[in-house]
């Protein structure tokens, strides 16, 4: 029989504000433990939450990102459960109302573009981390209220491909918004994948299947794949899927059993009642979006304004702080084809060599750009450039000063210039006449001369230029 | 309406992981049932079944929004204090996943 795969995705993501959701209580990851909480976080008896207002604007910012239509009225709701977990004994989030709701998003696949749709986004906060040895667990509050967004698609995905997309694709929008760093290997992007199969051109869904603990894109991918074929030979052969919540195991590449669904949880939600409805002004969300970071696709349109082709904008929007480092240089007012081919070449080649992220590279971009400048008037060849390149990766010094240290600034003024090439013409007038004749050779050799006479100063393009003026006069 | 039984009350105490002597199950289910006729009594008030749940007592909305500055963390001692069992600043205790 032949089946499709129905799979939705819930993706959080943890937001990196100052402070927390509800509290003034700093975000900081990488602390010790329990030294990063106040008493909201703590749920102590008597506190109030407060809502943050950069939480809200980013909100409104991906939700506006995702094509979703924003409430103006902020409320939200108490997820009552019983676990170490939650502080408080209830999770503060958006259940009836999502700041964001019925948007989409466009993938790109091998089998072409998909729209997906994604039925709402709502802002919550985090629970506390959990580490569980073999006898004991162990609690650390720091984790606890920090702000996220959760982001619930539509059960419009059908394979792991689609899936790993439409995560990669989630991913850069929160992480060019600034809204979170969107790394799912530290967990501040997290995914929960929701699959279930049903016999291809039949409507109704089949049981569904909750994979959890995904770590990374590839493993979305994976994890769906495998769970289809694993699906797929139970119909087959005539069993029935149990509902129940399954997780990806590294070693083996394969979902495996974590609980069977019994009944449904019942969060018997409620409106949290400490906080009273927040009504955003149209001011309010305007600004929000007016002043929200560019997205990578915005980029792209403007990349290719300035003459970049889709392959090379690409390479640069691969990593939003190496984008932000071009944006930054090419404010210089060099040319941003060359400041491109600089940052995709020589500079990401100094990364990867040295394994470090391009907020660690120490030449800066306006550093970069002053090269690349001198590059362009003709005061220094791509062959010197490297090598000043080479010097400011081990101490970023102006390279215009490295020109003037090394005293081999190139010719470029057209007169001191005019005047070498005639005394060098003159000297030669066998080889203009062999160039007359049909010899090109004969340019490059009083090119060549020029250059022993200068020392190799002479800026190249322009000393041609003018030797091939100088002969036709002749 | 589930009627309150010294079962139904066995098995709520059993999902939430308590048990409690026989004595303490008879004084819930009389406590229950002093409750159910109270709510009972309630229901007859006209309209009370179209009647929206209330939470806020006014129909008003604020536009106050924290800004967002993080302030200094409460001290660790001070919020481990009540914390019966602590091991490296963390706290302790028995596993809760299998």
């Amino acid at each position: 029989m032949e089946f499709e795969a129905v799979i939705g995705l819930e993706i959080h993501v943890e937001m990196k504000t100052k402070s927390k959701m509800f509290s003034s209580g700093p975000v900081s990851y990488g602390e010790d433990p329990n030294t990063e909480v106040n008493v909201v976080d703590m749920g102590f008896p008597g506190v109030m939450p407060v809502v943050n207002k950069q939480a809200v604007i980013n909100a409104i910012r991906v939700s506006n990102a995702l094509h979703m239509s924003i409430d103006d009225v902020v409320m939200f709701e108490r997820k009552n459960y019983f676990y170490s977990d939650l502080p408080k004994g209830y999770q503060i989030t958006q259940q009836f109302r999502p700041i964001g709701t019925n948007g989409y998003l466009i993938i790109n696949t091998t089998q072409g573009e998909r729209k997906i749709g994604i039925e709402r986004l709502h802002m919550e906060e985090d629970t506390c981390k959990q580490l569980h040895s073999w006898d004991f667990s162990l609690l650390d509050y720091n984790r606890a209220g920090i702000p996220l967004i959760e982001i619930v698609s539509r059960p419009d995905l059908r394979t792991g491909e689609e899936a790993a997309k439409y995560v990669e694709k989630i991913r850069s929008i929160v992480s060019f918004l600034d809204v979170s760093d969107g790394k799912m290997e530290e967990g501040s992007l997290r995914c929960d994948v929701n699959i279930s199969l049903r016999e291809k051109g039949t409507e109704k869904f089949g049981t569904k299947v909750e994979i959890k603990n995904l770590n990374s894109i590839a493993n979305i991918q994976k994890a769906i794949d495998f769970e289809i074929s694993r699906q797929s030979i139970i119909l087959d052969f005539g069993g029935v899927i149990e509902q129940e919540t399954r997780r990806f195991d590294e070693g083996s590449k394969e979902t495996v059993l974590m609980r069977v669904k019994t009944d449904a949880v019942d969060y018997k939600y409620f409106t949290e009642p400490n906080i009273a409805p927040i009504k955003l002004s149209k001011e309010f969300i305007d600004e929000a979006i007016k002043t929200s970071p560019e997205l990578a696709e915005v980029k792209l349109e403007r990349y290719k304004g300035l003459g970049l082709n889709e392959y090379d904008s690409s390479l640069l929007l691969a990593d939003k702080d190496i984008s932000n480092y071009y944006d930054e240089a090419i404010k210089s007012g060099a040319n941003p084809k060359l400041l491109a081919n600089w940052i995709i070449g020589d500079v990401q080649s100094v990364l990867n060599k040295e394994g470090i992220s391009i907020k660690s590279f120490k030449v800066s971009p306006s550093l970069l750009a002053e090269l690349v400048l001198l590059i362009e008037q003709g005061k220094v060849s791509n062959k010197q450039a490297r090598e000043f390149f080479a010097k400011m990766i081990e101490n970023p010094i102006s390279p215009k000063k490295l020109l003037e240290e090394s005293g081999t600034s190139l010719i470029s003024d057209e007169d001191t210039l005019k005047a070498i090439v005639k005394e060098v013409v003159d000297a030669n007038e066998q080889s203009v006449i062999d160039y007359k004749n049909g010899k090109d050779r004969a340019l490059g050799f009083i090119v060549g001369q020029i250059m022993k006479k200068t020392q190799g100063k002479a800026n190249p393009g322009l000393t041609s230029i003018l030797v091939l003026e100088e002969i036709k006069r002749r | 309406m589930k009627t309150v039984t010294k079962e139904v009350l066995k098995t709520t105490a059993n999902k939430l992981m308590f048990d409690m002597p026989d004595e303490q199950y008879d004084q819930l289910v009389s406590e229950f049932d002093i409750l159910i006729k109270q709510m009972n009594l309630i229901g007859e008030i006209d309209g009370v079944d179209t009647a929206e749940p209330m939470t806020f007592p006014f129909d008003v909305t604020n536009d106050y929004l924290r800004e967002d500055v993080a302030t200094a963390p409460e001290n660790k001692e001070e919020i481990l204090k009540n914390s019966a069992d602590v091991v490296d600043g963390q706290i302790r205790l028995p596993k809760v996943v299998k």
